[in-house]
């Protein structure tokens, strides 16, 4: 990193790779998502509190939680698949955080995009949940097993509407693949677009691990479900990806649904707003709800949310066929 | 059927118990060897009908005994049946788990505390004492120091 | 006084463990951490395994049976870690003194297993959940 702000400080152009490693890393990148994912995960935690009436913790808690729990000591299990288990975390870490560049840089460039980021997208998102899974399945614990497939149950159920209700936005937005251009479009206006954006909130709840989707990491009934057997360095890598994910997916609903992120003045207040709203709904949805069990859960992301999904395809491609934008 | 009915009912078994006591309306106390234990708890079990609430084991100086508590809800009457274990060296009483379930557990409680030997009972393993505690000691015998 | 210390007594993880106690000084722990006393105020959250925990809550008088049991979860607890005693029975066996089944007092337990386990003692029985907050924050104020 030296070597970076050496060369901006000489007035040279900064070399492509070196840019692009500083976009990665730094801003708007790891450290910049890490710090407002932790904010945000401040933020749910205070708000729930204060929906609880009581006094929640201080502001600079999730950070302190990340320090301790790098110095602590790991601890592997000695059956446990050691490749994969210390791998898994690093690689959440790592897709949320290409995501999460992705986005930002979308927003912060709206002309360095590329046709199809869409499904690069949506790609990226599944991957942290794969590694959850490969994670707690090299755990060699039985409550880890129980974790991983009930993970493995939720991911399979709440994929497909998640990728349905953006086939939804697509339609609307007339197939645009790029999410520059979607971004422009705000889909929730109209009734399908509200369908398909309260279905992806709701499996956005579940990827979060967020009640009452949280099944995976039930503390009550699985004394740390997935994530068991993972202490110290390794635990503070899945909580930093938590606390990323909580930063890339709400910024992605906010695009695909909203009306996008701006950059500049009255945009960017705006985008905040936004984004904070879908945060605030997501914690309100958290703070409401039991806990489902899974397949009460199966039933509805495949029975429930398939339906109206199915129903808002329709409409929305009946609304553009017909050119009523509310439909 | 009311107290007089129950009493009545228990009379029949005279034969088979050494006492009977009634020092309050709906407390009943009965006393018999441990020959009779069996048949008598049977009786209480199942023809009276009573129903089984728990046994106490005692270890008295010169005999063990087991208390077998019944109650009859109807009146609200409890039916103590005291079982007198004469033999100190091997103490033996037959189980009753056979016709009640519901006396698995504490028999086999009482066997690991006292070490009275329950005959016939399906399944006399170890419940309450830990893991690695030694054969043959019972904490609750009252010639045995910690 | 290093960065791994204060981080530990800015937000310590509890983790519940029982070793033949009645239940009251479990209930009292469980009272504590509802919403009413608000421990989240100072970090504190209970969670699921010993393997993400700073501060075990120890509760009952050390059976013979659980003695074995508690030396691994203590292995299992990531050091540096903290041991609170809840209750008259770990702190000094309470009520069941020379009883055949008890192993002994908690930390003759622990001693065994890491003579250098940090120890703190919040007598009671059972203690109130206001002891209990007032014993961890002057056991986590003196480390």
């Amino acid at each position: 990193m030296g070597a970076v702000f050496e060369r901006k400080r000489k007035g040279k152009k900064m070399s492509e790779p070196l840019q692009s490693l500083f976009w990665i890393l730094v801003f708007p990148g790891f450290l910049f998502t890490v710090f407002v994912g932790l904010v945000a995960s401040w933020i749910v935690r205070k708000v729930s509190a204060l929906v609880q009436w009581r006094v929640g913790p201080p502001f600079a808690q999730p950070f302190v939680d990340v320090v301790k729990l790098v110095g602590k000591e790991i601890l592997v299990p000695k059956d446990a698949q050691q490749t994969v288990f210390l791998m898994a975390p690093i690689i959440a870490m790592a897709t949320v955080m290409l995501l999460s560049t992705m986005l930002w840089r979308i927003t912060i460039d709206p002309a360095k995009v590329f046709v199809g980021d869409i499904i690069v997208a949506i790609y990226l998102m599944v991957l942290p949940s794969l590694a959850l899974i490969l994670g707690a399945s090299a755990s060699a614990s039985p409550h880890a097993a129980i974790g991983t497939s009930r993970e493995m149950k939720l991911v399979m159920a709440y994929e497909l509407p998640l990728v349905l209700a953006f086939i939804v936005v697509i339609i609307k937005t007339g197939g645009q693949l790029s999410l520059a251009a979607i971004a422009q479009h705000t889909p929730v206006l109209s009734i399908s677009g509200a369908l398909a954006f309260l279905v992806s909130l709701l499996a956005v709840q579940a990827k979060l691990g967020f009640v009452p989707f949280d099944i995976a990491e039930a503390e009550t009934e699985l004394g740390g479900g997935v994530l068991m057997e993972y202490s110290g360095a390794l635990l503070a890598i899945w909580k930093i990806a938590q606390a990323m994910m909580l930063v890339a997916l709400p910024l992605f609903l906010v695009m695909v649904f909203l009306g996008g992120f701006g950059t500049a003045g009255g945009a960017l207040w705006a985008g905040i707003g936004k984004y904070v709203l879908v945060l605030v709904l997501v914690i309100l949805i958290k703070n409401t709800n039991p806990r489902v069990r899974i397949d009460q859960a199966m039933k509805f992301f495949w029975v429930h949310c398939s339906l109206a999904l199915a129903a808002a395809v329709i409409l929305a491609i009946v609304g553009n066929s017909y050119g009523l934008s509310w439909l | 059927m009311n107290q007089q009915e129950l009493n009545g009912k228990i009379s029949q078994i005279k034969d088979r118990l050494t006492a009977i006591e009634q020092p309050l309306p709906n407390r009943v106390y009965l006393s018999c060897e441990s020959e009779n234990c069996y048949s008598v708890n049977k009786f209480l079990f199942e023809e009276v009908p009573a129903r089984f609430v728990i046994a106490t084991g005692i270890d008295a100086e010169d005999c063990f005994e087991i208390i077998y508590h019944y109650s009859y809800d109807q009146t609200g009457c409890v039916i103590n049946l005291k079982v007198f274990i004469r033999d100190r060296e091997k103490p033996a009483v037959e189980s009753i788990t056979p016709f009640l379930p519901a006396a698995e557990w504490i028999e086999r409680e009482i066997h690991d505390i006292l070490g009275i030997d329950f005959i016939n009972h399906p399944n006399l393993r170890r419940l309450i004492l830990a893991d690695d505690w030694p054969d043959g000691v019972y904490p609750m015998r009252k010639e045995v120091k910690k | 006084m290093n960065w791994k210390i204060w981080s530990l007594k800015k937000s310590p993880w509890v983790f519940h463990v029982n070793v033949g106690a009645c239940n009251n000084c479990d209930i009292e722990i469980v009272n504590c951490l509802t919403p009413k006393f608000d421990v989240e105020r100072f970090g504190i959250k209970l969670v699921g395994s010993p393997r993400h925990a700073d501060a075990l809550l120890v509760t009952g008088v050390g059976t013979r049976q659980a003695a074995v049991r508690l030396r691994e979860v203590y292995r299992q607890t990531p050091k540096p870690c903290v041991v609170f005693l809840i209750g008259a029975c770990p702190c000094g066996t309470g009520i069941f003194y020379k009883g055949y089944h008890v192993e002994g007092p908690v930390d003759k337990i622990l001693k065994e297993e890491d003579p250098n386990a940090i120890i703190a003692y919040v007598p009671g029985c059972p203690p109130k959940p206001e002891a209990i907050i007032s014993g961890v924050v002057k056991a986590l104020a003196a480390l």
